[in-house]
C-alpha cells in the first residue's frame, strides 16, 4: 500500500468503526488510555500512554515479550565483551522505515544522540546515560556521544562507562526506539518508525488511528488497523465496552469486584501479574520513622491481607520485599510481615513510644488509594499511632514526597523494564533519594554496595543472589509498609482472539490479535 | 453602537492584563513542580536542572513574568512544557469543538427552556407548569457529571440509542449537549415563566387581547419579546457556566475540547498551557459580555447606550 492512499483507507476504516454497529470489524479499538499520548516522538516518552503508542510505531534494538522477557528486535543478536562494558549489536537486514528508507547503523547512533541532545528537551534520557560519554554530551560538554558508533552499515558498537547487565533491557524502553536520521520538523505528528503499525491520524484527546505495516519484519499485524481511543472517565470507558464499541478495557481497581460477580462478565476478564508494587513509603529521615523498630511496628500493625481481599478483590500477592515474584531475584519463600498488633505495640514501646505518636499519611487524589489509606489509618490507630490523612492533588503530593516533606506516602510503582534492579535501585538506593524515586530517603551503604555490585555482575545466578540479598536487607530495615503486587485486570470482548495481557506495558504490540465474526 | 464597542474594548484591556497577572502568579503559588511532571516518576537531577534553565524557571519571578508577558504581547502563547506543541495551535484545534458543544447546549436550552417557560406561564399552576417546575428542580440540583453518567447509562448502555462518548457525527453531540444544557433549561424555564407572567399582566397585553389578537400572537409577539431582556441576561451570564461546565462534560463524554485540555494541563502543571487557555477564555468572556449588552439593545429599544 502506498503512503498516498493511506488517507482514503483511513476514512473507510473510520467510517466502518465509528458506525456504532457491531458488525465484523477489522479494527481493534483499545480503550485502556485515560489521556492523550504526550507525543509520538520516542524522545519525549515518559509515561504509559505515550510509551505504548511509541512501541506500536517504533522498534528498539531489543524488545519485551508479553511475559516481560527481553529479546531481539532491530538487533538480531548482540555480543558482550568479557568485562561487560562493550556491546556489539548486529542489526537485522533489510528493515525499512514506514517511508521506505532502509535502516542503517547510523540511524541508531543518531537516535541515541538525539535523545541525549539537550535541544530536544527529552524528559527521560537516563536509560541512555550508561553509555560512555552520554552524560557529558547531555551536559553540552562534548559534541558527540563517544560510546555509540556505527562499525559498519549493520553493526553498532556501544561502550558503557561501567558494566551494566540490564543494559539490553534499557534499550527496549520506548525512549531508546530507533528513529530515522532524517527527522521532519513535526515528527510527533508524522512519526516514521519501523514498527508494526503506521500512523493514519491522530485526533488529539480523541483517538490515535494506526494501520498495519504490511512490511513489518516480524510479520504484519493480522488486523488492518488499531484505534487507540482516549477516554478520560473510567465509567465512560466501561459504558463503551458494555455497548460493544471498544474491545480492550482496563478494569478500574474499584470496579473489579462488580465484574467478577457475574459469570458472563467474568468470562471476559484476563489478568496478568503486573510489575506494580503498592506501598507506603516511610520517610526514614523524619521523626519517629528514623527508628527501624517503629517502621517494623507499622508493618506489623497493618492487616495487608484484609486490605487486599476487601478493597482489591484479592487480586495480587502480598509483598515481602520490593521485587515482584515473577522476576528473577525475588525470594518467593520470604514471608511478609505478619499482622501482629501486639508485636507492633511491643516494638513501639521498645522504641520509646508506648503511647504512640502523631504522624501524617499522605496520598494523591485517587479513590482506591483513599480507601487503602483510610484502612491503614484505622489499623495504625489500633496500636496507638494517630495518622492524619493528607490528600493532595497528584502533582502536589508527588512534589511534597520527592522533597522529603511527607512522613508516610501511599503510592505505587510500575516497572519501566522487567528487572529486580528497577525496584531496588530507584526505590531504595541512596543515589536516588528524592527525585530519583527513593521517597523513603532510605540510605544503607551495605544495601547500596550490593545493588551497585549486582548492576555490574555479568553472571545472572550471582546477580539474582545479590538482588535477593539486597531485598532481604532492606526488608528488615522496613523503609516502607510493604503492601502488595497488584494483578492488573483487563476486559476483552469475546470476539477478540490472541490478546495476551502484558506484564510490562510495552510488551504487547498487538500483532497477533484477530477479531472473529460476531 | 460603535462608540459602545470602542469603550468596551478599552475597558477590556485592564481586565485582561489583570487576568494575565493573576493566572501567572497563582500558578507559581500553587504547589506542584512543572519540571517534575515533565520528567516522570523516575528522574535524574541533571535533567531536571537542565530543563529548569531552558524553561527560564530558575529566573526571578519578575523576569519570568516579563518573559511571559512579552510573548503574550507578541501574540505568542508559548509551547506546552509537556508536548512541545504551540499552545495557540492546541487552542485552535480544541476551542471550535467546545464551541460546538456549548452552542448546541445553549440552543437546546433556549428552545426547550423558553418553550417550557411560555407554556408554564400560559396556565400557571397547571400540570405543565408543575411538571416543568419539578424538572427545573432536578435540572438545577444534579451536578453535570452525574447527569452525564446517568444519560450514558440510560441512552447508551440500556437503550443503545446513542453512542456513549466520542466526537464526530451529530449523534455524538446529543448526550453531552443535554447534560451541559440541563441546568440552563431549568433556569431558563423558570426565568421565562416569571418574566412572561409579569408581562402578561401588563396593560399592553390586555390591550392586545382586547383588540382581538390571537392568543399565540399575543404570547409570542407581544409578551415573549418583552420577556426577553432578563432571559438574555441569564444566557449571557450562563455562558461562563457553559465553558466551565464543559470541563466536566467533556471529560465524561470524551469530548476533545478545551475544557479537557485545561484539566490535563492543570494536572501536569503545564504552565504555558494553563496560562494561555485562561487568557484565551477570558477574552471570550469579555467578548460575550459585550455581545450580551448589544443584544439587550436589540431586544428592547428603550435601552440605549449613548
Amino acid at each position: 500500500m502506498s503512503l498516498s492512499r493511506l488517507p482514503l483507507v483511513a476514512l473507510l476504516i473510520l467510517a466502518a468503526c465509528r458506525g456504532g454497529e457491531t458488525a465484523y470489524r477489522r479494527t481493534l479499538v483499545d480503550a485502556r488510555d485515560r489521556y492523550d499520548p504526550k507525543s509520538l516522538d520516542p524522545a519525549l516518552s515518559t509515561d504509559v500512554p505515550t510509551g505504548r503508542a511509541v512501541s506500536y510505531l517504533f522498534d528498539g534494538l531489543t524488545r519485551f515479550s508479553p511475559d516481560a522477557k527481553v529479546g531481539p528486535a532491530l538487533a538480531t543478536r548482540w555480543d558482550v565483551s568479557p568485562d561487560g562494558r562493550s556491546y556489539l549489536f548486529h542489526l537485522r537486514a533489510g528493515v525499512r522505515f514506514h517511508d521506505g528508507t532502509l535502516l542503517h547503523a547510523s540511524d541508531v547512533v543518531h537516535s541515541f544522540t538525539r535523545v541525549l541532545d539537550p535541544a530536544n528537551k527529552s524528559g527521560r534520557p537516563w536509560p541512555l546515560y550508561p553509555i560512555a560519554g552520554a552524560r557529558d554530551f547531555a551536559a553540552g560538554k562534548t559534541s558527540t556521544v563517544a560510546g555509540v558508533t556505527a562499525v559498519d552499515d549493520s553493526t553498532v558498537r556501544i561502550t558503557l562507562d561501567t558494566a551494566l547487565a540490564i543494559f539490553p533491557k534499557l534499550l527496549a524502553m520506548p525512549v531508546a526506539s530507533v528513529v530515522p536520521a532524517k527527522i521532519p520538523p513535526d515528527f510527533s505528528e508524522h512519526p516514521n518508525g519501523t514498527g508494526p503499525w503506521t500512523l493514519v491520524r491522530w485526533q488529539h484527546d480523541d483517538y490515535v488511528l494506526l494501520a498495519k505495516n504490511p512490511e513489518y519484519f516480524d510479520g504484519a499485524p493480522k488486523l488492518d488497523s488499531l484505534m487507540i481511543r482516549i477516554i478520560p472517565e473510567p465509567s465512560t470507558a466501561v459504558a463503551e465496552f458494555e455497548s460493544g464499541n471498544v474491545d480492550l478495557l482496563y478494569v478500574p481497581e474499584a470496579d473489579a469486584p462488580r465484574w467478577e460477580q457475574t459469570d458472563e462478565k467474568k468470562a471476559l476478564l484476563t489478568s496478568a501479574p503486573a510489575l506494580r508494587l503498592w506501598y507506603v513509603a516511610l520517610n526514614t529521615t523524619r521523626g519517629p520513622l528514623k527508628d527501624v523498630r517503629v517502621r517494623q511496628a507499622l508493618n506489623h500493625a497493618v492487616d495487608v491481607r484484609t486490605i487486599l481481599d476487601k478493597l482489591l478483590g484479592g487480586r495480587g500477592r502480598l509483598a515481602a520485599g520490593v521485587i515482584p515474584p515473577t522476576l528473577d531475584g525475588a525470594d518467593t519463600a520470604r514471608a511478609p510481615y505478619s499482622y501482629d498488633p501486639a508485636q507492633a505495640k511491643r516494638l513501639l514501646a521498645s522504641a520509646g513510644y508506648p503511647n504512640g505518636f502523631d504522624i501524617e499519611l499522605w496520598l494523591p487524589q485517587d479513590a482506591t488509594f483513599a480507601r487503602v489509606a483510610e484502612s491503614i489509618q484505622s489499623y495504625l490507630a489500633a496500636v496507638g499511632v494517630r495518622a492524619k490523612i493528607v490528600q493532595r492533588e497528584s502533582a502536589a503530593a508527588r512534589e511534597a514526597s520527592r522533597n522529603g516533606k511527607t512522613d508516610m506516602f501511599v503510592k505505587d510503582w510500575y516497572a519501566d523494564y522487567p528487572d529486580a534492579e528497577n525496584f531496588l535501585y530507584p526505590l531504595l538506593h541512596g543515589a536516588n533519594r528524592g527525585v530519583g524515586g527513593n521517597v523513603s530517603f532510605y540510605e544503607n551503604p551495605t544495601f547500596d554496595r550490593i545493588v551497585s555490585q549486582a548492576r555490574s555482575e555479568q553472571d545472572s545466578i550471582k546477580r539474582d543472589a545479590l538482588y535477593r540479598q539486597a531485598d532481604s536487607l532492606s526488608f528488615a530495615d522496613a523503609p516502607m509498609i510493604y503492601l502488595f503486587f497488584y494483578n492488573e485486570l483487563y476486559a476483552v470482548q469475546p470476539w477478540v482472539k490472541g490478546f495476551i495481557a502484558p506484564t510490562i506495558f510495552n510488551g504487547q504490540k498487538l500483532t497477533g490479535v484477530t477479531i472473529t465474526a460476531h | 453602537m460603535g462608540v459602545l464597542l470602542a469603550r468596551r474594548a478599552l475597558l477590556a484591556i485592564p481586565t485582561l492584563a489583570g487576568v494575565v497577572i493573576v493566572a501567572f502568579l497563582l500558578l507559581y503559588v500553587a504547589p506542584g513542580d512543572p519540571v517534575l511532571e515533565m520528567v516522570g516518576e523516575r528522574a535524574d537531577s541533571a535533567t531536571i536542572a537542565r530543563l529548569r534553565t531552558e524553561l527560564h524557571l530558575n529566573e526571578s519571578l519578575p523576569r519570568q513574568f516579563a518573559h511571559y508577558a512579552g510573548g503574550v504581547l507578541r501574540g505568542d502563547l508559548g509551547n506546552s512544557f509537556i508536548t512541545g506543541r504551540p499552545i495557540s495551535r492546541d487552542i485552535a484545534e480544541r476551542f471550535p469543538k467546545t464551541l460546538e458543544l456549548a452552542g448546541s447546549a445553549m440552543l437546546l436550552a433556549v428552545v426547550v427552556g423558553m418553550s417550557l417557560g411560555v407554556l408554564s406561564a400560559r396556565h400557571p399552576g397547571g400540570w405543565i407548569d408543575r411538571g416543568a417546575l419539578a424538572l427545573a428542580y432536578l435540572g438545577v440540583s444534579f451536578p453535570v457529571y452525574w447527569v452525564g453518567l446517568l444519560l450514558i447509562l440510560l441512552f447508551a448502555v440500556i437503550l443503545q440509542w446513542l453512542p456513549p462518548s466520542g466526537y464526530g457525527r451529530p449523534e455524538f453531540l446529543i448526550l453531552p449537549a443535554l447534560a451541559l444544557g440541563m441546568r440552563s433549561i431549568a433556569f431558563l424555564a423558570r426565568m421565562t415563566r416569571s418574566s412572561m407572567l409579569e408581562v402578561l399582566s401588563s396593560d399592553f397585553v390586555r390591550t392586545a387581547r382586547a383588540k382581538g389578537a390571537r392568543e399565540r400572537f399575543v404570547l409570542v409577539h407581544h409578551a415573549l419579546r418583552n420577556a426577553l431582556v432578563p432571559v438574555i441576561t441569564v444566557l449571557g451570564l450562563d455562558f461562563g457556566s457553559y465553558l466551565t461546565g464543559s470541563i466536566l462534560t467533556e471529560t465524561v463524554f470524551s469530548w476533545p475540547g478545551i475544557g479537557r485540555y485545561v484539566v490535563n494541563a492543570i494536572g501536569r502543571r503545564d504552565l504555558p498551557a494553563i496560562q494561555g487557555t485562561v487568557l484565551f477564555l477570558s477574552v471570550v468572556f469579555v467578548a460575550v459580555n459585550v455581545i450580551t449588552d448589544l443584544a439587550y439593545a436589540a431586544a428592547d429599544p428603550r435601552i440605549a447606550y449613548d
